[in-house]
């Protein structure tokens, strides 16, 4: 740090603060306004910040979080290659017969797989499996997706925020504190099992009462034969058991002493290794290049980029500022301050990425440490910033990746979600669904 | 406009394109064009403006779309669906549901073309890579000026040994 300190007394003879700050501010607007590439602002942010001298190539490293990283990425491998199995399409289908095909049963069913496959895997993934399923269960019901892809999209931030692994946001705080699979569940688990339901009822009101099939129509749904969509059975079973290695992995990760990247890039390997096992060298080759195509690398630059952003404005003392600027307001109160928190992040994560606000709110809420009287007086302040920064994404279609590539299927079908209309409805339900998780945490923490 | 249609020495795609094509115009209604397709058995048909102005190509593979789910066809759709068990009733209630929707819904916009001086060889290689009849289209214009099919280069190739 003494090496990175007088690297910082050259910064091209700027202040420090000033220098990072203005880069962090300029990257974030920049990332904001949609005009270049989000992985490309935070490379080239974290390349100003060493060569502007604000960090030395070993600290930038240092920043990285890389158990965020290899949990993200160790996941996207096992998925890419679980779902070439079908099973995903198999439990959406399934669940479609389970209620005879009624459109309301349908959409209740549709969600829970949605909130339950974004608990267990990342948010974009669990959209990208269910929304084409979806979109082809409304065509032969002959009614309208609209109301089927706005449930989706709410169950998919709601069910991720219930697991360390169900949102970005859960895993960078999870890393960053040291909070296991098991904390997030049987913190924050609770009250998303009662968002899911009481987010149900609005939807239900709107749309939900007005939806009706003909008999053919639903006869359509009842005569798809679920089985048929699994298509490598062999591979199903391969997946199904790592799948569940990993997560009993992750429920274990502290008695067995193991961080979750670890556990998510090992069931990768693993997963890798017995797919492949039948195959020739060469197959091999072409499946591993296509499960690596598979994997985000835009999302996984990003992440490194903005890990060293945000280290290279902490190191310089900024947050630190910050974080005494908000103590200051509440008065270090820990109820105000941990509800201005869940509500901050929820319009914030509603209007911007939340990746990045939640990326420079943990350094800033652990530089809190001190004045809130240790790390145990911490804990209500993250299951604050989790569940604002998970839930805030339904405030609107760019608040969560998961949402745009929702919107994406819908226009792409000849459905296309708009944004006003969108907000109207999911602003005020995601504040209700904010004002219940406020509740939650003031009566079981506060 | 003025068309040269090569030489003996040195043919181009209008030594061999077939000048007047049966064409289909955007607000055409896709029945139409289904009727035109059947009829003649036609893979596509070229749609112009009235000015003449190529748009696209309406073909079969746009008739296979509209039956077909859009959750299959669009991108990042599902890439096999064994499980449905569609009736050929179920795909004629989706062709329905869009048969007095204008071709342009359904139109190809952007696809492979010569240009009527475009050599010989180059337009048979282009031919070749786009597997369906090739549309001529004048490059200042941009106005269709011919199309050029299998049979069109056969009946020449086979007419030039006589």
């Amino acid at each position: 740090m003494g090496h990175t300190t007088e690297l910082m007394d050259i910064v091209f003879g700027l202040d420090p603060q000033w220098y990072a700050g203005t880069v962090f501010v300029v990257s974030y607007l920049l990332i904001m306004s949609d005009r270049i590439n989000r992985a490309i602002i935070a490379m080239t942010a974290a390349g100003l910040m060493v060569l502007g001298g604000v960090l030395t190539q070993e600290a930038a490293i240092e920043g990285v979080d890389f158990n965020t990283i290899g949990l993200l990425t160790g996941m996207m491998i096992i998925v890419a290659i679980t779902r070439q199995s079908g099973v995903f399409q198999f439990l959406a289908i399934w669940s479609a017969k389970l209620v005879k095909g009624h459109p309301w049963g349908i959409l209740v069913m549709l969600s829970m797989v949605t909130a339950v496959l974004s608990a267990l895997l990342d948010n974009v993934t669990t959209v990208l499996l269910i929304a084409p399923v979806t979109l082809l269960i409304t065509d032969s019901l002959d009614v309208e997706p609209y109301p089927y892809l706005f449930a989706e999209i709410f169950a998919a931030n709601i069910g991720g925020a219930a697991t360390l692994i169900g949102d970005p946001p859960n895993i960078m705080i999870g890393t960053a504190v040291g909070l296991s699979f098991n904390d997030f569940l049987f913190n924050l688990g609770p009250v998303v099992a009662v968002l899911l339901p009481a987010m149900m009822i609005p939807i239900y009101l709107i749309w939900g009462r007005k939806l009706v099939a003909s008999k053919e129509a639903r006869q359509r749904v009842m005569d798809y034969n679920a089985v048929d969509a699994i298509t490598d059975k062999r591979l199903l079973w391969q997946s199904m058991l790592v799948l569940a290695l990993v997560m009993t992995g992750f429920i274990l990760a502290h008695d067995i002493h193991q961080e979750p990247a670890t556990i998510a890039m090992f069931g990768a390997a693993l997963l890798l290794l017995i797919s492949s096992l039948p195959r020739s060298p060469g197959e091999q080759s072409k499946q591993l290049e296509y499960i690596f195509s598979k994997v985000e690398w835009i999302t996984i630059f990003f992440f490194v980029g903005l890990f060293m952003i945000v280290y290279g404005v902490e190191k310089t003392g900024l947050l630190e500022l910050l974080a005494g600027e908000m103590m200051a307001m509440t008065g270090g109160d820990p109820g105000l301050t941990t509800i201005s928190i869940i509500w901050t992040s929820a319009v914030a994560s509603a209007l911007i990425d939340n990746i990045p606000f939640v990326a420079t709110m943990i350094p800033i809420i652990q530089n809190m440490e001190a004045v809130m009287g240790g790390p145990e007086a911490l804990m209500p302040l993250w299951w604050a910033l989790a569940l604002g920064s998970c839930l805030g994404g339904n405030g609107s279609l760019v608040g969560a990746s998961a949402n745009l590539i929702v919107a994406g299927f819908a226009e792409r079908a000849g459905h296309p979600i708009l944004f006003l209309r969108f907000m109207l409805m999911a602003f005020p339900l995601m504040l209700g669904s904010i004002a219940i998780s406020t509740l939650y945490i003031y009566l079981r923490y506060l | 406009m003025t068309i040269t249609t090569g030489t003996d020495s040195h043919p181009t795609a209008s030594t061999i394109m077939h000048p007047h094509p049966k064409v289909l115009h955007p607000t055409d209604k896709i029945s139409t064009g289904v009727r035109y397709i059947m009829k003649y058995r036609y893979r596509r048909l070229p749609v112009v403006d009235d000015e003449g102005r190529f748009m696209g190509v309406f073909g079969v593979n746009c008739l296979l779309r509209l039956v077909l789910p859009r959750a299959v066809v669009m991108d990042k759709g599902l890439d096999s669906v064994p499980f449905v068990r569609d009736s050929l009733a179920d795909l004629h209630r989706r062709l329905q549901a869009v048969e007095d929707e204008p071709v342009s819904l359904c139109m190809r916009d952007e696809m492979v073309r010569v240009s009527p001086d475009t050599p010989l060889l180059e337009t048979l290689l282009t031919l070749h890579k786009t597997r369906a009849s090739l549309p001529v289209v004048d490059p200042d214009s941009g106005k269709l000026v011919g199309v050029i099919s299998y049979f069109d280069v056969g009946e020449k190739i086979l007419a030039a040994g006589d």
